[in-house]
Parts: structure tokens; sequence; C-alpha cells
């Protein structure tokens, strides 16, 4: 008979406690949000309305697009602005760092990744939103300001441009680390195959990344996953205004600002509370869709390549 | 006419000395084939032929290289690896670019081609020459990695010449292949010999014997006999090649 392994039934607890609580977690969620979507149906999320009204219930009306809107505008920035600095850096690391710098170099990138995101948001809010106003902003504006992405006044700064910026500046360590790894277990035989049809260093880098192209695409989804759950440092930057503009300098909401904004007095209204709950709904779900899915492509990519 | 040519040839990994003054001759539209027991500097001899070896921060190579009396080092690396091709001892075709990409590559980065018409017509040229061709002509648009591995090396064979190279480098092109697609790769060489000079890795001297015009015996980084594979094979002039080839040593 087989020995009883005591330590790992022990172990079993502390496994079922995290799933209950993750699917306690969805059950919630689903609950709490019942209300609202009784009351307005997909309206929750396809109108830009915050109607707050103390003692009339009835009179509350929420719809949370200017904040789904402002999510996505400000994470696909991030993403558009942390694929070419985590692609190159991740490239620089390999194949370019000095072997005594490699190392500190990626100890570095995994520390910043892993940074409490207030360190950043405060950064952003002093330093970067200004410095994007006046050199970025107010340039553009002034002269091209005829084009709709450039068509808002930057009043203040905070804006759309300043968190998706501030998102790019902050996931660009965590995309690039995957990248990275990617890069390495690129078998030396291709880097060779590359070289000897006469290709430039650029050249044989460009066929590697095309190698690794599934990663990289996991790794951007990963990031977006990450920039648009970002919250504290998010609401530091972007306004915090229920604005859906398409002009990268307006200000605006995401639904996570929304939440750590207005969830302190929500309790004081009738559906509030419920319909914050359904935009984190929204907001789990697409985070939950983003990882399942460049963790599939990450996945087969790595059985894939491990064949060679 | 002298293909290439070794000039007190040394390579290095870091201190460690694996190719000590090696001084080759290898005369043009000949199959020359280098054979020597498992770490005896082989693969490093072949790849300080096309500079590949500097791929390598760790090493270093003394002495010369000439093709065609020109020293490689005067050359830039890119056209030194242009004109002399490498096929590799695992077949590396990008398994995730198809038939045709791969085959298409080298001529894409070189340059070598003018039209859509043209890049068509010499892909299929090469693909004929390695004598792939009629095997993949109905699916040259899928992956490679769907390919056998004997037809992998071909596909990279054919990758290689379509860079039109002068000299074609193989490195145990059939050590990881079954019997029949080695002698697929052994019949291919004998067509290509008269076009291309060929030098060819093997640690069988089966091999060297049954492919080769020349062969070259290298023993720790040591070049022990070189001289036309007949002669080489009946009469070995050094002690060490004769227990080589009765297979004491290696
Ligand atoms: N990248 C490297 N770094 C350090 N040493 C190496 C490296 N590659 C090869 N060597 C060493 O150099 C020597 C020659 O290696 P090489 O690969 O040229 O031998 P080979 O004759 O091709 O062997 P095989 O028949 O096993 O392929 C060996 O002792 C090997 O350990
Ligand atoms: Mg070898």
């Amino acid at each position: 008979m087989q020995k009883v392994d005591t330590f790992r039934i022990s172990l079993l607890p502390f496994c079922i406690l995290i799933f209950s609580i993750f699917a306690l977690m969805i059950v919630t969620y689903l609950a709490v949000s019942v209300p609202i979507f009784q009351k307005e149906g997909p309206q929750i999320y396809t109108t830009n309305i915050w109607k707050a009204a103390e003692n009339n219930p009835d009179e509350e009306f929420y719809g949370v697009l200017a904040a789904i809107y402002g999510s996505v505008y400000t994470s696909v920035l991030a993403v558009l602005i942390a694929l070419p600095l985590s692609i190159g850096f991740a490239v620089f690391v390999i194949d370019y760092a000095p072997q005594k710098i490699k190392e500190p170099l990626i100890v570095t990138t995994d520390i910043m990744a892993g940074l409490p995101t207030i360190i950043y948001g405060i950064w952003g809010a002093f330093v970067l939103v200004p410095m994007l106003r006046d050199y970025v902003m107010y340039p553009l504006h002034k002269h091209l300001g005829f084009i709709p992405l450039f068509s808002f006044e930057p009043a203040g700064g905070y804006s759309f441009l300043a968190a998706g910026v501030l998102l790019g500046v902050m996931v660009t360590p965590f995309a690039s680390s995957i990248i990275r790894e990617a890069y390495r277990m690129v078998p030396f035989t291709y880097r060779e195959a590359a070289f000897s049809l006469g290709a430039t260093r650029y050249e044989a880098t460009k066929i590697l990344l095309s190698y690794i192209k599934p990663a990289i695409i996991a790794g951007i989804l990963l990031a977006f996953g990450r920039a648009i759950g970002e919250t504290v440092a998010v609401s530091l930057v972007v306004g915090n205004a229920f604005n859906i503009h398409p002009s990268l300098f307006a200000p605006g909401y995401t639904i996570s600002s929304l939440i750590a904004n207005q969830f302190g007095n929500a309790f004081i209204y009738g559906y509030m509370v419920s319909a914050l709950f359904a935009a984190g709904f929204f907001l789990f779900i697409i985070g939950l869709a983003v990882n399942i899915g460049s963790l599939i492509i990450l996945k087969r990519w790595y059985s894939h390549a491990q064949r060679f | 006419m002298i293909a290439i040519e070794t000039v007190n040839l040394c390579a290095y990994y870091g201190q460690k000395k694996v190719i000590n003054n090696v001084n080759l001759k290898i005369p043009k539209n000949v199959v020359f084939a280098i054979m020597g027991p498992s770490g005896c500097g082989k693969s490093t001899l072949l790849r300080s032929f096309n500079r590949l070896l500097e791929l390598n921060p760790n090493a270093r190579v003394e002495g010369d290289v000439k093709l065609y009396g020109k020293s490689v080092y005067d050359m830039s690396p890119i056209e030194v690896r242009r004109k002399i091709g490498m096929v590799f001892q695992h077949p590396n075709p990008f398994p995730h670019m198809s038939i045709f990409d791969n085959v298409a590559l080298g001529l894409k980065l070189n340059g070598l081609v003018k039209s859509k018409k043209e890049l068509h017509k010499t892909v299929k040229w090469a693909l004929r020459k390695a004598a792939l061709w009629d095997e993949v002509k109905d699916r040259i648009h899928e992956p490679a990695s769907a390919l056998s591995g004997g037809q992998q090396q071909r596909l990279c064979i054919a990758r290689t010449l379509a860079v039109k190279p002068e000299v074609l480098l193989m490195d145990e092109p059939t050590a990881s292949l079954d019997p029949v697609a080695m002698e697929k790769i052994e019949d291919l060489i004998n067509k290509l010999r008269e076009e291309y000079t060929i030098v060819i890795v093997t640690h069988s001297s089966a091999q060297a014997a049954r492919v080769s015009d020349y062969v070259a015996f290298l023993y720790l980084g040591e070049l022990v006999e070189v001289g036309k594979t007949e002669k080489v094979f009946e009469k070995p002039k050094s002690e060490l090649t004769k227990r080589y080839l009765m297979g004491r040593v290696g």
C-alpha cells in the first residue's frame, strides 16, 4: 500500500481555500451587479451618464461607457509605446549588452516591473504630466490642432496621453522580460542560419524576432491586461472626467480609476455600488480573456520551440 | 586553382586552443572531406572559413583564410558568407516560415532578384538543384516544419544554393538522418560537385571515402594528413590516420 503523504494532504486545504475565494469573488460580482442590470439592462455599458440622486434611487442612472472608452484608449496607447521599447530593450540586453552589465540590467528591469505602482503615479503626476503638457501637448495642439487627435486644448495636462505614456512606461519592463526570455530561447542554430545566408545584424534580428512572434504577441497582450487593470497611477494622471473624446489631450476616466474614485461615497446611493460592481465585472472579463489568450499562445509556442 | 586556403590558422575559445596551426589548400570544384573524431575541431575549422565563428564572442582566430587568394578578413563578413554557403549538422530551416520563404529569404536579404517572377524562378531552380522540387512543388507554401528530416536538410541546401555561393560548407549534413535520407544527400553532393567547391565535415571515414576527392584528417585541432582520398585510404602516411581508418581512434 502506498504510504499516505501527510504533508501533501495538509496542503490541500490551502488549495481549496484559494479556489473557493476565487469562486466566491465571481459570485459576489455577479450577485451585486444584478440590480443595475435589472434596472438598466445593457445600457450600463453603452451610455455615458453618471447621475447620482441622493434621495430618489429611481432617478439614478449610471452608464460607464466613458470609463470603458478611457480604459481601452489608454491601454492601447500604453501598448503602442511599450511594443517598440520592450522589443528594443530585449534585443539590446541579449545581443548587445556587455556580459558584465547583462545581469544587472535584467535584475533592474525585473525590479522596475514589480515596483508599487503608486511610485509611478506620483512621478507621473509631478514630472511626466507637466513635461508632456509643455513640450508635447501645447506645441502639437498649437501647430496641428486641426487634427482630431490633437484638437483638445490641454489645460492641466491630465489626459489620455499622460495616462497612456505612464502606463507604457510601467508595462515596458514587464513586456520586455517576456519577450527577452523568448528571444533568449531561440536556438543558436537559427542565428547561425540567418547569418550564414549573408544577413546583417539588423536583418538577422528581424528574422529571429519573427520566429518568436507568438511570444511577442502574448507579452503585449499580458501588458495590455496589466495596463487596463492599473488603478492608482492612472487615476493620478488621467483627469477623472466623464469624457469620450478622440483627442489625446482630453481628460478622461478609466474603469479602475472610476471605481477607485467613486467607491468611497457609493454607499449613499441606491444603485451606485451595483453599477461599480458591474464596471468591475467588465474589467474582470477583459482581464480573464487577455490572460487566458496570451497564456495559451505562450504555452503553444514554448512547446513548439522546445521541439527544436 | 585553389578555392580556399588557410595560413597558419589557429582558433581559440577563450584561452583554449582548439585549432592549431592548420595549413590547408582546398582546390576548386572538388569535394573536400574533413574527418576526425568528435571534438577535434572540425566544426570550428569550418566556421572559420565563412567567419561564422565570430557569432561566438568567446571565439578568436589567428592566421588567415583566403578565398581565391583574397583574405576573407579583407571582405565584409556578409560578402564572405554569401560566397561561402553553409549547411548544418541538424536541419535548421526556419520552422515558422514556408518552404518557399525559406529559400527566398537569402535572395531577398542580398537583393539578388529584381522581380517577383525572378524570385519564383530562382526558388524553383534552387529546389530543383537540391532534388526537392518534385516532392514539395504542390505545397511550397506550407511551413517548413512539416517536412521530414531529410527533406528539411535538402531544403537547407536549396536555401544555401539560392544565394549562388561559390563554396558550400557542410557540417556533418547527414549525422541526424536515416540511411535512406543520407543516401539522397550523398547523391546530391555527387551532382553538385561539378559546379561547386564542397567542403564536407564527417566523422564517418566511410562517408569520406564515398563522396570525397580529397580528404583531410584532423586530430586534436591539428592537421595530421591531407591528400587525394584514395591515396589516403590506401596508403595513409601517418600512423594515426591508419589507426583512425581502422576504427581504433575516436
Ligand atoms: N562554443 C564553444 N565554447 C567553448 N568551447 C567550444 C565551443 N564549441 C566547441 N568547443 C570546444 O572546441 C573543441 C572543438 O569543437 P568542435 O565542435 O569544433 O569539434 P567537432 O570536431 O566538430 O566535434 P563533433 O564531431 O562532436 O561535432 C571541443 O573540445 C569543444 O569542446
Ligand atoms: Mg561538429
